[in-house]
């Protein structure tokens, strides 16, 4: 498998790894129970980086001029000089979903030989749920493969019960 | 499956649902057997990346939680059967204590006296150490690549995400019974391993009053 090397450069003193040259490599990412098929990633072997227009559909964030932003979560994001997070190549802007992860110390894994990313819970939405002890919203398929949401029963007492045929 | 069928009967004209969670990898494949052995009306759901168990924090089948009218959880992270369930040799696995806190908990509502409060339901919450994120993601990969036909890269993961979790019953034993056909040994052997360290989640049923 091919990859581009990356190229150590300095700012204010901080090492960055910054990629170096921008191509299309597909990736597949893994969040939230979703499979996502990412066209476009800047090659890099360390971390993934999506064009802003792909971010929502990969982590549910969306890049405003404050910030990479999710609900009311803002991280601010410099858009207007290369950072850790934000980098611009040939005048397209490129986002570091891992650096972005590793910031709200949201776990991932990735298998580089298959280039899929697998991403897990965000921590600070995850926070919400044990301190309100809302229920967690699911889409599952029932027998038939008709999907069913646990939210479609709202106004009824729910008993949910896991279970496994193994 | 049957056992929460007679539940339903009993409770679901009382603005009351039950949902069954599969999770299999190998979807209603795996499921169907069991889903046939009554005629269930209640919804059963299949859940073949393990979503709920994840979304929830539960690390074991069968758990339960309860979900009242406006989405609020008012149990959760127990393991429980619809009733005490012969094992053989005058062993039991379930009790026969739940059905009646359920009943007690669809009849009487907030007054039920089995219903948490939220700082109890946030205090049985399950809380992930960083390793066991990380094999919730591991986890993920796995079934990715199960679903994609690659079998040994699936085993890979999975193997890794067992040893990130090893509280997780849940991913051991899809593990075994896809990759090796040893549920049962294995099984046995890890919970031999246990010693005094309880397998299910204690249910913290309220005395009598």
């Amino acid at each position: 498998m091919s990859r581009s090397s990356g190229l150590r450069v300095g700012i204010f003193g901080v090492c960055l790894l910054v990629p170096f040259t921008s191509m299309a490599e597909p990736v597949t990412v893994l969040y939230d129970d979703q499979v996502i098929e990412v066209e476009r990633t800047l090659a890099d072997p360390n971390d993934l980086w999506v064009v802003p227009s792909d971010l929502p559909r990969v982590n549910g964030f969306e890049l405003k001029p404050e910030g990479a932003c999710l609900a009311e979560l803002c991280v601010p994001v410099r858009q207007d000089r290369d950072s850790e997070m934000f980098v611009t190549r040939g005048g397209q802007g490129w986002f570091n979903v891992t650096a972005l992860a590793r910031k709200l110390e949201q776990a991932y894994v990735a298998d580089h030989d298959h280039r899929v990313w697998s991403f897990g819970e965000i921590p600070v939405a995850r926070n919400h749920f044990v301190k309100s002890a809302m229920a967690p919203d699911f889409t599952l398929p029932n027998r038939d493969g008709e999907l069913v949401r646990l939210s479609d029963f709202r106004g009824k007492k729910v008993l949910i019960v896991t279970w496994a045929s193994w | 499956m049957p056992g929460w069928q007679e539940v339903y009967e009993e409770l679901k004209d009382q603005n009351f649902e039950i949902i069954t969670v599969a999770q299999d990898t190998l979807g209603e494949e795996a499921t169907a057997e069991w889903h046939n052995q009554t005629e269930l009306t209640y919804t059963t759901l299949i859940d073949p990346t393990h979503r709920v168990s994840s979304l929830y924090n539960l690390v074991n089948v069968p758990s339960a939680v309860w979900v009242d009218e406006d989405g609020r959880i008012r149990r959760i992270n127990e393991g429980t059967y619809s009733a005490a369930i012969p094992l053989g040799n005058n062993r039991f696995v379930g009790t026969d204590e739940y059905r009646p806190a359920v009943r007690d908990w669809v009849l009487n509502g907030e007054k039920s006296r089995y219903v948490w409060s939220r700082d109890q339901v946030a205090a049985k919450i399950r809380q992930r150490t960083p390793d066991e994120k990380i094999a919730e993601s591991t986890f993920k990969l796995a079934v990715y690549f199960f679903q994609q036909g690659n079998e040994i890269l699936a085993r890979t993961y999975w193997k890794q995400a067992q040893d990130l979790f090893p509280d997780s019953w849940n991913f051991h034993r899809q593990d075994w019974h896809l990759t090796e056909g040893l549920g049962g040994p294995k099984y046995m052997e890890k919970r031999r391993a246990l010693v005094d360290k309880p397998y299910y989640e204690s249910l913290d049923l309220p005395d009598e009053p």
